[in-house]
């Protein structure tokens, strides 16, 4: 086991190393990795929005030597011409681009350099290891994905397993720092070494052995004195979550009281109201009859409820309303928003033993999708719709959240009013 | 009445009935194309980049995740780059050198001609600031694969992100995760309109375009003072009032808050502590105010040219459609959130002013980070408690960790010391000597429990009381850390050594 833990610890500390280089050299040459003697020079970014250059001149050739702050080469971009000068000095081994290359984009490599000294014959020259412009991340993932898996899988939160490989080496958590000054200082100070300090318990933040944690060790402090601060520490490094108080959704007003039965759920309500379609029917008749014009019921449906969504009261006012409404300066819009409902439709016989509309859901777009393929009757078949839906009463239904049971009660009452009264105004 | 009223209407719109149809055909198709595209759903959506939002953006794109970032602002950054600290930034600075050169050059022996005042291009090279850097934040983006979309976005369902683009039109984008990173806005004051002119919040104090003659600010935190300090400077005469009876905000130590009051009222900003703004007019000329001592004294009117309000700033959720989704808000209009940023739909999560917590920039940025983390590997960290603060005045003032007063209130023992900027030999050379290093220790244990300093760089020395307290070092682990001779940050020091045994040089 511990073998495969060290094992698994070297491939990640190596890949990581070349996660390093990697960075390094992505960046330009500022940094000068003894590990890496010729390095890749990618295309700069000149400014912050150029995303590709064109390469003027090179000034320096193949072979050369060149010091810092020397210009190697002039890179063209759509605004001007400009002078890239070396951050080090070095050897330019190798030119990737020459003269004249147009549209390369930020990132790509040009060039080869090594370090100042080096003997460039003897050099291999290193991976392309900038992203290519077009399949940038595939590649790099797929470099990594040996180690990582085993690392952790994948996005899987698995937070445990890359620190307890560490711990497998020995007792209590493994120090690789140098002691804080003055836990160093009190030690000597009382003539310890430091491999007293394996004896002493830690509590200071990650495990780190702190002044306190030696006083108590000393027996001149409490020996609770440092956990206890510990705890005070821990307890002030969260976000004080508790308590939340909820914003108040203000006492639901009256209205309409004999507005279809509320089941009384916890969080879902349905809310109905039956509807005679009489009204409807005898518009469609005459449409048929006059203009020799088809129009579904459905159609009916959804103009009466584009027209009842209008305007309806908030389920719940915003934190901006509730502030306003404290400071004095409601706005309208604060109460009142356009709903987006769709009532389900079923006829009574549907109804008489459960609530309609099985699917119902929270008044959105799928709603449609169960409107036009189940319940309502198809528009192709005035005759037959006619003859259902001309019985006395539909249900119509709405499933919502409790809190915006007043909001689609409302709702549904409007639709009920536009259907029955005056339906003929939604198609004229 | 209501079929009445909505006839009205049906009749008001005669476009109303060939619209109505082909909208519905149109978003089905719509919500059924989302389906069909599922490959196109992004990793993260993140709807705001102001600096919450396009840090988190730039850190999934670096974990090789699908980002879109959605700003309605035309520029990335937020609040913070755009009208806030970097702005404002750019002014003190200024500000401060026009300031000290027309007060404090002549007896360091520089003797200046004619000093003018260029608002104008004082305000130009703020811009050129905040452009420079807001565009830098831009190509981030294009660097890490950050798709920027800009526009308003609303919840259209628990995936769905519908955007009015800026340019016209409208988009929507699904993803497996949101994250709600909408920051806040100037609280406004109950009865005075914010015109941005003459009742400005600090989006209008750092563009006005003449000097005010008289400025009253209202709320004498960080963001009031820091205001205060640039007009007075270029010659406005100011008046802070403050409800409460300290300056700073609830977070300063006392003692440092009082020592603040007492160096920017010799500056010539006047104070207003404990003091009730009752009521606003601002029909007249100039804008009147009604204030009264807070604990019932005589009234009195003031009245000023221009009426900055910064009695705080308050989460922004306006049109995010948070009601579509049933998402909650507490009290303070704050997204609730539990200890991984989720709300209570696990995949929308939110971090920054727009939820709990200190309103501060690198707070946002260090949930950024977090929140990405929790998203990619199932943990990351945030220390609430080791989140400095500065204010950007002259001297500046920064701490980190508890003060005095928390800690005497909670009743936990602890141990001070101090050390003046008057005993530093650089702040001595500097002729800037106003100001302290205050230490708050353990007193068994000598752990460092808090930082406060108010002096010449304040804001850059706090970074080191910071790194202290987050790897729980004690007073003398700071003491005995060599620091260069001669700096400020030897003030640190010393304040470190006076407070595990005593200073050398006070």
């Amino acid at each position: 086991m511990a073998s495969i833990a060290a094992a698994a610890c070297r491939a990640s500390l190596r890949l990581a190393r070349t996660q390093l280089n990697r960075d390094a050299t992505a960046r330009g040459f500022r940094t000068s990795a003894a590990a890496l003697a010729a390095q890749n020079f990618t295309m700069p970014a000149l400014s912050p929005t150029m995303t590709e250059g064109n390469i003027a001149k090179w000034q320096v050739k193949e072979g050369e030597k060149f010091s810092a702050g020397d210009v190697l080469l002039e890179i063209e971009t759509d605004k001007a011409t400009m002078d890239v000068e070396a951050q080090e000095d070095g050897i330019l081994m190798k030119i990737m681009q020459g003269d004249g290359t147009k549209a390369i984009k930020v990132g790509t490599r040009i060039a080869v350099i090594a370090e100042e000294g080096d003997d460039i014959s003897a050099l291999n020259i290193p991976a392309d290891e900038a992203p290519e412009p077009k399949s940038a991340a595939e590649p790099a993932k797929s470099e990594q994905s040996p180690a990582s898996a085993a690392e952790s899988h994948s996005s899987a939160p698995t937070p445990a397993a890359p620190k307890s490989a560490p711990k497998a080496h020995g007792k209590g958590p493994k120090r690789n720092y140098p002691p804080l000054p003055s836990v160093l200082h009190l030690l000597k100070e009382n003539g310890l070494n430091e491999s007293a300090i394996s004896n002493i318990t830690p509590t200071g933040p990650n495990g780190r052995i702190l002044k306190g944690d030696v006083l108590a060790f000393l027996g001149k402090i409490n020996s609770n004195v440092p956990s206890d601060i510990s705890i005070r520490f821990e307890n002030n490094s969260h976000l004080d979550l508790s308590n939340i108080k909820v914003a108040k959704a203000p006492e639901p007003k009256k209205v309409e009281k004999k507005a279809a039965p509320v089941p009384e759920q916890p969080k879902i309500s349905t809310v109905q109201v039956s509807v005679s379609l009489g009204a409807v029917s005898a518009v469609q008749k005459q449409l048929n009859k006059k203009l020799r014009l088809e129009l579904p019921f459905s159609s009916f449906v959804f103009r009466a409820a584009d027209l009842a969504n209008e305007r309806l009261p908030r389920a719940k006012p915003t934190p901006d309303a509730l502030l306003n409404e404290l400071l004095g300066m409601e706005k309208e819009s604060d109460y009142f928003s356009r709903g987006a409902y769709l009532p389900d439709i079923g006829t009574i016989r549907l109804t008489s033993t459960a609530p309609a509309a099985p699917k119902a859901r929270h008044a959105k777009g799928s709603d449609i999708i169960d409107l036009l393929s189940g319940t309502s009757k198809p528009a192709s078949k005035p005759a037959a719709s006619a003859g259902i839906i001309s019985g006395t009463a539909t249900t119509f239904s709405l499933t919502v959240p409790s809190a915006e049971a007043e909001r689609a009660s409302l709702f549904l009452h409007r639709m009920k009013v536009i259907l029955e009264e005056e339906p003929d105004k939604l198609v004229l | 009445m209501l079929s009445q009223r909505l006839i009205a209407r049906t009749v008001a719109r005669p476009a109303f009935v060939p619209s109505s149809l082909p909208r519905i055909v149109s978003s089905t198709s719509r919500w059924s194309r989302t389906y069909a595209s599922a490959a196109e759903e992004k990793d993260l959506v993140i709807v705001g980049g102001g600096v919450a939002g396009y840090v988190a953006a730039i850190k999934a794109g670096q974990e090789g995740m699908k980002v879109t970032c959605i700003e309605k602002r035309g520029t990335l950054g937020g609040t913070c780059l755009n009208v806030g600290c970097i702005p404002s930034k750019s002014l003190l600075n200024n500000s401060h050198l026009y300031h000290q050169i027309l007060h404090d050059s002549k007896h360091r022996g520089i003797e200046v001609g004619d000093v003018k005042l260029n608002l104008k291009q004082l305000m130009k090279a703020k811009e050129q600031s905040v452009s420079g850097l807001t565009k830098g934040v831009e190509f981030l983006f294009k660097k890490n694969g950050v798709e920027y979309i800009k526009g308003a976005g609303a919840f259209q369902d628990e995936h769905t992100i519908k955007v009015q683009l800026n340019d016209g039109g409208e988009t929507s984008v699904r993803g497996k995760n949101i994250l709600i990173a909408t920051g806040s806005e100037a609280t406004p004051f109950p009865g005075l309109e914010i015109d941005e002119q003459r009742v400005i919040t600090s989006t209008g104090a750092i563009a006005l375009e003449q000097v005010p003659k008289k400025l009253v600010v209202i709320g004498g935190g960080i963001i009031g003072l820091e205001m205060a300090s640039v007009w007075s400077r270029l010659g406005s005469q100011v008046t802070v009032v403050e409800f409460l009876d300290q300056i700073g905000g609830p977070g300063m130590d006392l003692e440092i808050a009082k020592s603040a009051q007492k160096i920017l009222k010799k500056q010539g900003i006047n104070f207003k502590t404990g003091t009730k703004v009752l009521s606003g007019d601002k029909s007249g000329e100039l804008v009147k105010l009604e204030v009264d001592s807070a604990k019932g004294g005589k009234a009195e009117t003031l009245e000023a040219d221009v009426v900055l309000v910064a009695i705080g700033r308050r989460p922004y959720t306006g049109g995010l459609g948070l009601e579509n989704i049933g998402l909650e808000l507490d009290e303070r209009g704050r997204v609730i959130i539990d200890s991984e940023y989720r709300t209570k739909i696990p995949h929308i999560r939110c971090v920054g002013d727009v939820t709990f917590g200190p309103m501060l920039a690198h707070k946002a940025e260090e949930e950024a980070v977090a929140v990405v983390e929790y998203i990619k590997k199932g943990y990351g960290h945030v220390n609430y408690g080791c989140i400095p603060s500065v204010m950007y005045t002259f001297p500046e003032v920064a701490w980190v960790g508890q003060s005095e007063q928390d800690l005497k209130k909670a009743g936990i023992k602890y141990r001070v010391g101090t050390f003046p900027f008057s005993a530093n030999s650089r702040a001595k050379t500097n002729l800037d000597t106003d100001g302290m290093v205050k230490m708050i220790a353990d007193p068994e244990t000598d752990r460092l429990l808090g930082v406060h300093i108010i002096g010449p760089n304040a804001g850059e020395m706090i970074a080191e009381g910071t790194l202290a307290l987050e790897y729980g070092a004690s007073s003398e682990d700071i003491a005995r850390t060599c620091h260069a001779h001669p700096t400020l940050a030897e003030a640190f020091k010393e304040a470190a050594m006076a407070t595990y045994a005593k200073a050398i040089h006070f």
